[in-house]
């Protein structure tokens, strides 16, 4: 047990004095989940809010598919993702293959059925007195809209941080397809991947650290909107 | 005077089962009518056929104002709902929604105190959670007042609020009627169809207007004494 309390003694030590290394694979992290958290919400909150809003044929189809990617697998993701951008796959050419921004198209795979089955569920759970008040009130087919998402705010608050936590704390897409350069595609989790099988636990416990750390503010942003949701 | 709704061999009917059938009913521009009947008897699904929030299974429904009609009537459900933003503006929400931006804290204010509140000033700035039920019901007849709609819908607007709130509620909607507003009112509250002079229709056994209507009290047309 001793290697434990050394590695968190050694992993205080190294938060307080981050170095390159450290601070290179807490950049990765944040970019690379920026750029898939705003892909995946650019793309699945229209979607979803169109799915727990309107009808149109074909949406319990899509609602079905949506449900069914919340359960598919990392790996797959990455594996089905790397042959789009292999050097060879159809997107080969843009040599996306072990950069940050094919790391997040990766975790956009991943963060997307999260976003859009989960905000349908959000809009779908308002409660229905909410449009007819609008309505009664005089509001306009796309007044109406914008305030119906307005309304579930919290709620989809709530959809955007979890699915953030769901990134920010994957290994297997961004092993895959960032390929764990250092300062470049190593992420906080491919870090500590590494560093545990190397046996270095001072820098794997205080990358684990930092990650907890987000954990915790993710958690606290979750209770915050949850609280908000409930009024 | 002239009618204003004008309904025929109304029905509606929820997953194939009938929730309303009305053979007749016309409103007149101004009048103030009571619907009354036992529970299910179709009183709400006609306030929300007359709010124009679903269309009936089948039968005429013809409302002589105008074009948009949405834009001139207002339902005040039982149970209202007030929106997750502050007080002020739940109460200011349907002047928003028709891009009216001058003169809302006056409106505010008066619609506030129209229904009751004394100090609407302190109340602005609340959030919903921190009302009472009676306060919710009474706030969102406010934001129906600030609309001055030709038609006021009301659905038990007495059923869930103690009698401070009930009577703040039926002082307003007299207010509404003296300024020639038609105000129709799903009700068992006698006490509010008496101060508004209401006229009656019953709706849930076999449907006679005039046979309900000799039953009650007369058109609120001079302005309806309490």
């Amino acid at each position: 047990m001793e290697y434990l309390a050394d590695g968190l003694a050694a992993a205080l030590h190294l938060l307080l004095h981050l170095d390159d290394a450290t601070r290179a694979a807490i950049a990765a992290t944040l970019l690379s989940t920026g750029y898939a958290m705003t892909a995946a919400m650019l793309l699945g909150l229209p979607v979803g809010f169109a799915l727990g809003y309107a009808s149109f044929p074909g949406k319990r189809a899509l609602r079905l598919l949506s449900d069914t990617l919340l359960a598919f697998p990392t790996v797959l993701i990455g594996l089905l993702v790397y042959a789009f951008i292999t050097y060879r796959g159809p997107l080969g050419e843009w040599g996306l293959l072990f950069t940050l921004p094919g790391m997040a198209i990766g975790q956009a795979v991943l963060a997307l059925p999260i976003v859009v089955s989960w905000t349908a569920q959000a809009v779908e759970s308002l409660d229905p007195r909410c449009r007819e008040t609008l309505l009664t009130l005089g509001a306009r087919p796309l007044q109406v809209a914008r305030l119906t998402l307005w309304e579930c705010r919290y709620a989809i608050g709530m959809v955007c941080v979890t699915a953030f936590g769901r990134v920010i704390t994957e290994v297997g897409i961004a092993m895959m397809l960032g390929g764990n350069i250092r300062y470049a595609t190593r992420t906080m989790t491919t870090a500590i991947a590494l560093e545990t099988s190397k046996g270095e636990f001072a820098q794997g416990i205080a990358l684990g650290l930092v990650l907890l750390l987000m954990a915790f503010a993710v958690n606290l942003l979750l209770a915050f909107f949850r609280r908000r949701g409930r009024a | 005077m002239s009618a204003l709704y004008e309904c025929r061999d109304l029905v509606q009917r929820y997953a194939g089962r009938e929730a309303l059938r009305l053979p007749e009913l016309t409103v007149d521009a101004g009048e103030v009518l009571a619907l009354t009947g036992p529970n299910g008897c179709g009183k709400s699904t006609l306030l929300r056929l007359l709010a124009f929030l679903e269309r009936p299974a089948s039968g005429l429904l013809r409302y002589a104002g105008g074009a948009e009609p949405r834009q001139e009537v207002t339902l005040l459900l039982q149970d209202a709902y007030l929106m997750r933003c502050s007080v002020f503006a739940n109460v200011t929400l349907g002047l928003r929604l028709r891009h009216q931006r001058q003169d809302l804290r006056a409106i505010y204010e008066e619609c506030m105190r129209a229904v009751g509140f004394a100090a609407p000033g302190e109340l602005a700035g609340r959030d919903r959670r921190a009302l009472s039920g009676g306060e919710r019901q009474r706030v969102a007849l406010a934001a129906r007042l600030a609309l001055r709609p030709r038609v006021l819908l009301l659905d038990e607007p007495t059923a869930s609020v103690d009698a401070r709130s009930a009577r703040a509620i039926v002082d307003a909607v007299r207010d509404c009627v003296r300024r020639g507003t038609t105000v129709i009112c799903a009700t068992h509250d006698r006490a509010l169809m008496a101060a508004l002079a209401a006229r009656e229709v019953a709706l849930g056994r076999r449907w006679d207007e005039s046979e309900s209507a000799a039953a009650s009290a007369p058109p609120a047309g001079a302005g309806g004494a309490a």
